[in-house]
């Protein structure tokens, strides 16, 4: 008997949990070290205190609640979590689990209670909370941006292009050249405008349409970009082929709308009298700790200087004329946010006057 | 005010001039479908109001309004002020005595809630005005034509 209790002190002594033993007038008949600490207390200070002088008050009355029906006999063995006040006032998240020990003749005896101190979990878990929320109200203020753009700018620019074009129509032929040339560079500076409002309301999209990424099927997303490049494709005779193609996880209408500015890309920027030949593949990389798709556009086009290479992919940033070739020099910006998203790379090798090839990964983890 | 458009040749049998209501607050766009519409083959009588509330006048004949017509089209913008383009529209659209009336959502808002939210209040189509000015010219007649020669409208009995 004296060896089991001596086993039992022992356990309880040494235990890295939080134990008590409490008895019926809610008073410690024991407490451990790593309760004391939990509290911030000593072992005696700690015995010479109640549950009601270390717990939080919020909690109290479910724990004499609780109490009472164990007691009773209605309540089995339980485990909550609550919050225990610490000496320095602070407040301490603990994970209590409580028993009731009976006697020979089913007389309640005492409790014997454990605690986890569980803050650092309550406090990872908050601060999560308060991120998804931070981000929830962070894209509303994107989406109200968003509709302001496609909106309010709107009706301005309009004004600005429809009546320099009235007076064209107007006074046409009452006015010189240079008025006709000076009306041409408002009326096209509205026009840019627009085009580079509805850019940025795209690139805005896909962090706020973006949808969760699903299995499917890359030769399909590049079928319908290649459809929606029909007559890019028949105009400049360009030829796309195209490698069988995995299955990824991916949101399909991004993936389609990165083919088509890549695809999009190779014709456009193609070398004058030759006809563009754009290729597709895609081959699987497992190193250790990364396994991967890498999706190549290959052209035969232009090309670009390596001193470009990461140049490219920034916002508005061009790397010809508007009368050489036209666009707003978002396209890249656009792949590379997609590609991000689905946690990507994006690059492009290139030899100036060869061609050009862009690659993209998706992670391959089906 | 109220603007009217002889024919050069009347093209379909109207006896009467075709009514339009304009509902647009931004004077530079109502010049601007003012000439679009001054273009037409058909005779075409144009009133315009400037907010949402002076359209709900007009449509029920209040003060100021009481020999107003009614219309067999309705152009009407989205952002007015006083009552908004949507209040307007749900109003006409929940009127027996007004519901009838085509009502054309004419605006520069390309969002997507703007073009949804028209449609659930049974706006009969949803047109943006372009950059463009040929193009809005060319959209005024298309609606122009298409509402008023290729559309049958009811007839009324007020």
């Amino acid at each position: 008997m004296r060896e089991s209790e001596d086993l039992f002190r022992t356990a309880m002594q040494s235990s890295p949990i939080g134990m008590a033993l409490r008895g019926l007038d809610g008073r410690w008949l024991a407490v451990n070290q790593a309760l004391a600490d939990i509290v911030g207390y000593s072992e005696q200070e700690l015995q010479a205190l109640g549950v009601a002088d270390i717990s939080h008050p919020d909690d109290l009355a479910v724990d004499m609640a609780y109490a009472q029906e164990l007691l009773a006999g209605t309540r089995g063995p339980y485990s909550r979590e609550k919050r225990y006040v610490h000496r320095d006032g602070h407040t301490v998240w603990i994970l209590l689990s409580v028993t009731l020990v009976r006697g020979e003749h089913g007389e309640a005896r005492f409790f014997i209670a454990q605690m986890n101190d569980i803050s650092a979990r309550k406090h990872a878990e908050e601060e999560l909370a308060r991120r998804q929320e931070e981000l929830a109200r962070s894209n509303a203020e994107l989406e109200q941006f968003a509709y302001v753009a496609s909106h309010d700018l709107q009706e301005p620019l309009r004004m600005v292009a429809s009546y320099t074009q009235l007076l064209a129509r107007k006074y046409e032929g009452q006015l010189d050249e240079r008025a006709d040339r000076w009306i041409g560079y408002a009326v096209d500076g509205a026009y840019r405008m627009q085009a580079l409002i509805n850019d940025l309301l795209s690139l805005s999209r896909v962090g706020t349409h973006g949808r969760e990424p699903e299995l499917i099927d890359s030769s399909q997303a590049l079928a319908r970009a290649l459809g929606s490049l029909t007559s890019a494709i028949t105009e400049s005779g360009a030829r796309i082929t195209s490698d069988p193609l995995p299955v990824v996880r991916a949101d399909a209408g991004q993936l389609e709308q990165l083919f088509q500015n890549l695809v999009g890309n190779a014709i456009k920027f193609r070398r004058p009298d030759v006809p563009a030949e754009v290729r597709v593949s895609a081959r699987r990389r497992s190193t250790e700790g990364r396994d991967e798709w890498i999706f190549s556009i290959a052209d035969n086009g232009i090309g670009l200087d390596a001193s470009y290479a990461e140049q490219v992919f920034t916002l508005f940033q061009r790397l010809h004329t508007r009368e050489e070739y036209p666009g707003t020099g978002i396209g890249l910006a656009i792949c590379r946010k997609i590609v991000e998203r689905h946690g990507g790379r994006i690059w492009v090798e290139s030899t100036p006057g060869v061609g050009a090839t862009f690659n993209f990964t998706l992670p391959a983890n089906e | 005010m109220t603007s009217q458009y002889p024919a050069a040749v009347p093209v379909m049998p109207h006896l009467s001039p075709v009514e339009i209501l304009l509902v647009e607050d931004n004077p530079g766009d109502a010049e601007l479908t003012r000439e679009a519409l001054a273009e037409s083959k058909v005779l075409i009588k144009l009133h315009e109001v400037r907010d949402g509330e002076a359209a709900m006048v007009f449509l029920r004949r209040g003060p100021g309004y009481a020999d107003a017509p009614r219309p067999d089209l309705i152009l009407l913008d989205l952002n007015l002020p006083r009552k908004d383009g949507r209040a307007v529209l749900k109003e006409i659209k929940e009127d027996p005595a007004l519901r009838r009336i085509p009502v054309v959502v004419l605006t520069s808002s390309q969002a997507e809630q703007d073009i949804a939210r028209a449609y659930d209040l049974n706006a009969n189509c949803y047109v943006t005005k372009p950059v463009n000015l040929e193009q809005f010219l060319t959209i005024v007649r298309s609606i122009e034509q298409f509402w008023l020669t290729v559309v049958k409208l009811p007839r009324d009995a007020g």
